[in-house]
Order: structure tokens, then sequence, then C-alpha cells
């Protein structure tokens, strides 16, 4: 029955736009949840949902942080994997090629360590058939040059997203980090550096510790908490954002059902992204949309506007 | 492209605890037993846990593939609360399983086969056992005591010669199931040697051990590694392991690996 309904033509209009980027529906898969979209292709139609975001890359390759990167935590899911990655240019060679014949929408999360690292990131990717946006990442707490230096300081976000602005035509999103004191500052500074969109939460810094080793768990000492933990951290950072910046927000943090998406979409979010919640289920994005259909047409919902919060 | 892997909800035929706190669990998915190859493991989740916690899918190396009936099992032992739960299930009620997943054990220059099995290591060993059967190989079976060896009568069914080690001496051999490999191996000419390929699973400093021993006769030898991880699929890459060429994927490039590919610091 959720099938049918997503084909209707009198059902929902599900899709949104963030900036030139324009999604079927509001469902992505987070970054570095999805790996490069190949690897779940056995289990679900890539092409169904809005949108993946594919692992963030990097100029070079990078090899990640040293073992443990995971623990599990009380609902939750911590790493620190490091922004592993193949690196851009077998990213294009390699990956790329496979989602854009599976018409995959495809937005491709950027990382660098410098202003420079991401221009010439962001010129690379300029004019590739196959992409559709640029997420910056400049928020992972694992790596000391993961991009969170651009994250946490107003002017940086806005110096690094005015470059990556400049280096491309792409419609640009600025993936933002929750470690910080006031997330709208950064927010602002990348809509006025001409962002098409910000996305948020990343992961929130966080550590576990053996008490049998009297050591940190992670390799790292630090990781990022993900899951259903965060969500009602990321919703109320979705429901600031959205009403301190006139861009688009994408909201992340904890997705897990149906109903977190429409918390997310009624706070404020165009669209949302399904992170850790898929490598729990490989299915659950689809189960999402699905869910979120069916939602909308039993409380008379015409579009994904309207489930916001007007206050 | 045709479908390698699944992610299904299968029927509990059976979950009996056979050593304390060790399970075996039987149940039926024929989707997944007809593509698992020794050596492949499941992301599993009791259908017991209906929220959140514990969140992630538990690896589970399979056991045993009945193709002729679509019968897997399991040979878990409880750890923490993902296990606890699938320990508590009973026949008849379902469990979630992601599979198969990774690379098995590579059976091509397998002419005798050694397989070493430390502990509760012997999980994915019984499923390779059981495709060897009719080799002239051998199995090695080992563990601290008589009282914790498992699953010794379905090994001597598969027609492998059975060699048997415990620590405290309390059944074959005594001593480490490193050693009965070390005097097993030290009989070999070079050209059996050639011939010879190790298999091997347990704790890490057996596996070492094994990998170390099988270099200095000149051995081929493969190990099925344990670790933890989130998806099982290669989405999150947290399941790293060094190699001689930078980090590899349990997950993905594994759990099966050429032991010869690891750095074992």
């Amino acid at each position: 029955m959720t099938k049918e309904n997503l084909s209707k033509d009198n059902g929902p209009k599900l899709d949104v736009k963030i900036g030139g980027l324009r999604l079927k529906n509001p469902v992505m898969l987070a970054s570095g949840t999805c790996g490069y979209g190949e690897e779940l292709s056995d289990l679900i139609d890539l092409s169904a949902l809005g949108g993946i975001v594919v692992k963030g890359i990097s100029l070079e390759a990078r090899t990640g942080n040293k073992p443990p990167r995971l623990f599990e935590t009380p609902c939750g899911l911590l790493n620190a994997i490091g922004l592993e990655n193949v690196g851009v240019q077998s990213f294009l060679k390699e990956k790329l090629p496979w989602l854009k014949k599976n018409q995959v929408t495809t937005v491709v999360n950027i990382l660098g360590n410098s202003i420079d690292e991401y221009e010439q990131m962001a010129a690379l990717l300029d004019g590739q058939s196959g992409i559709d946006a640029i997420e910056v990442n400049i928020s992972c707490p694992n790596v000391k040059k993961g991009g969170v230096l651009f994250g946490t300081d107003p002017k940086a976000a806005f110096e690094v997203t005015r470059a990556v602005k400049r280096a491309c035509s792409l419609p640009v999103i600025v993936k933002l980090s929750p470690n910080v004191t006031d997330i709208c500052e950064i927010a602002i500074a990348a809509e006025e550096a001409g962002a098409d969109g910000v996305s948020l939460i990343n992961t929130l810094l966080a550590m576990a510790i053996d008490i049998e080793k009297r050591r940190p768990v992670l390799g790292n000492v630090f990781g990022g908490l993900s899951g259903p933990a965060i969500k009602p951290v990321a919703l109320r950072m979705v429901w600031q954002v959205s009403r301190a910046v006139s861009i688009p927000v994408v909201g992340i943090g904890g997705i897990t059902t149906y109903e977190d998406a429409i918390e997310f979409l009624m706070a404020g979010a165009s669209a949302i992204q399904v992170g850790t919640a898929t490598l729990v289920k490989p299915a659950a994005g689809l189960d999402i949309l699905h869910g979120l259909v069916d939602f909308m047409l039993q409380n008379n919902y015409q579009s994904i506007g309207e489930l916001k919060i007007q206050d | 492209m045709k479908k390698r892997h699944f992610d299904k909800t299968a029927r509990i035929i059976e979950n009996l605890e056979i050593r304390p706190n060790i399970f075996l669990m039987r149940l039926a998915c024929p989707d997944i037993c007809s593509y698992a190859q020794p050596g492949q493991f499941c992301m599993v989740k009791s259908g017991l846990v209906q929220g959140l916690d514990p969140l992630l899918r538990r690896p589970l190396s399979i056991h045993r593939c009945h193709r002729d009936t679509g019968e897997m099992e399991f040979l878990f032992r409880v750890v923490g609360r993902g296990t606890k739960a699938l320990s508590m299930q009973t026949s008849g009620q379902e469990v979630e399983l992601l599979g198969p997943l990774g690379k098995g054990f590579d059976l091509k220059p397998t002419q005798i086969p050694i397989i070493v099995g430390g502990g509760l290591g012997v999980a994915p060993l019984l499923f390779l056992a059981e495709t060897l059967s009719g080799k002239k190989g051998v199995a090695i079976l080992g563990a601290v005591t008589k009282g914790e060896l498992l699953r010794l009568e379905p090994f001597k069914k598969t027609g492998l010669e059975i060699l048997v080690a415990t620590e405290d001496g309390s059944f074959g051999n005594e001593g480490l199931v490193t050693s009965v490999l070390e005097r097993l191996l030290a009989k070999l000419d070079d050209r059996a040697a050639r011939d010879v390929a190790v298999f091997a699973c347990g704790p890490h400093p057996m596996l070492r051990a094994v990998f170390s021993i099988c270099n200095g006769y000149g051995v081929k030898c493969q190990v099925a590694l344990e670790t933890i991880m989130a998806c099982g699929s290669g989405l999150c890459l947290g399941c790293a392991v060094r190699s001689s060429g930078g980090y590899m994927h349990v997950c993905k490039d594994g759990p099966c690996f050429d032991a010869s590919r690891l750095l074992w610091e």
C-alpha cells in the first residue's frame, strides 16, 4: 500500500529544493553511513530516496584512525573512524560512475585541512556529471584537521563557504558541528557566505572508558556520538537554526523512524538525513519515506513545507 | 545483478545452552543459507529487542549451513546485552538477519586442510570442516579443559582426523593447539608443506602463534578475525585491522584473511 501511495499522482507533493538542488523527496542518507552507495545496492533501491551523501572525501586518500574505532552506548554509537576515504581522484574514477549509472541523487561530502584544499576539491567536483551538490564538512570531531576548526569559528566558516561557492557552480550545503556554544552563529556565517543550505548536526564529541583496562575505549580517545541518543539535541538545534537563517535546513541526528523524521520537518527542516539507523537496518531510509507518505496522506498534508510549525 | 545478501526475519527452531553461557541456535533461513560460504557471517538482532537498546546487530559467524533444509546454526557466547537477548530466545521466536556477509575462507588452494580452532573459535570452522568433508585433512580443537571443548562430535563426523588439546591435559594432548600444530607441521617434507593449508580461528594470541608457526614451515595460513562492528557491510569503516597494505576492514576484506597480509604486533 505504501508503495502505491508513493506513485499516486494525487498523493502529497514530496519534492523539496535546497537552492539549486532538487530532491524528489526529503529523505537522504547521511555521509559516513552509506559508503559510496554501491555497498547498499543489494538491499535497497537508492534511486527511490531523495539522495545520498557519500562518505566524506579529501584531496588525498586518508587511512583513518587507529582501532578500536567503535563503541556502542545506550541508544547510541560512538565512532572515531577518522575520515578514512579513497581520495577525490579515486572517487571520481571508481565510485561516481556507479552512482551516475544507477541514477542516485548524489551529494558529495568534502573535507580539507585548509581553505585552499576545500577550494581545490570544489573545483575538481564542479561540472562532473553525476554530482548534484556538495556538502561541506566543517564538523568532523575525530581528526585534528577534520574541518572542525572551520566549524567552530564563524569567521572561518564564512571563509571556507565563500571559497567553495566561488570555486564551483554546484549547490553548496554546509554541515555544522553541534560542539559549539551557539550553532546559529555558524549557520548565519555560512548563509552570509552564500551557502544554499545548512545540514545539522554532525556527531557530538564524546568518549567511553574501559574500567577493567582503565583506559579510554577508543583508539582516538574521543569520538562522535550518533544514534537515537542525540535526537533531542539535534531537534532543538534544527528548530533554532531554521529560525535564525532563511536558507533551507537539512535535519540530521538519530533519525530512526518516520515519526522522528516528521519531528525534524515540523521543527523546520526542509529535508532530513538518516545516518546510524541505516547501519542497523539498511532499508531504514525507505521505511521512513513510506511512513512519512502514509502520515501525510492520513493527516491531509499536501507538501513537505506544510509540516513546518509556524510560530 | 544477482542478489548476494539479504535482510531477513528468520524463525528459531532450537536454541540450546550447550555449555554455561554458550548457545547453539538453529534457525530457518533458506535465502542466506543457499549463498553462504564457510567463514562468512551475519549481523543478528534478537526479535526480543523492540526498542532502540541495544541498538546494533551483532556479528555472528555462520556455524553450520544445511543447504538441503535451509537451516543455519550460530554458536555464540553471551558477552553483552545483544547476545544476552539472543540467548533468551526460544523456538518459534524470530531474529533479524543480515547476511551472508564478508569474505569467507579461500578454498581454492586446499589440498590438505588443517583446521585449528581454539575455544569458541570453532564457530566458523564447523561449516568449513563440513564443506571440506571427504578430504584428507586434520582438525585440531582446543580448550582450557575437557568440559569446555565444543562441538567435538559433529567435527568427528566430517571424516577429518581430529586432534584435541586441553591446557590442563584432561582430554587429548596436554597443552595448546599450537603445540599440536607445530608437531604436525614438523613431520611434513617440503612438498607436503606446499599442499597444506591452515585455517584458524580463536583468541588473538593463538592466531598470532598459529601464523608464526605456519610462516616458519612455509605453510599457507588463513585466519578468521572477530571485531566489534556496527554495520557489517562496509558502510561505517569501523572494523579496521592493520595489514601490510594499510587498514583493511574485517567486514568486507575479511573476516577471513591470508594471515601473511596482516600485521601481527
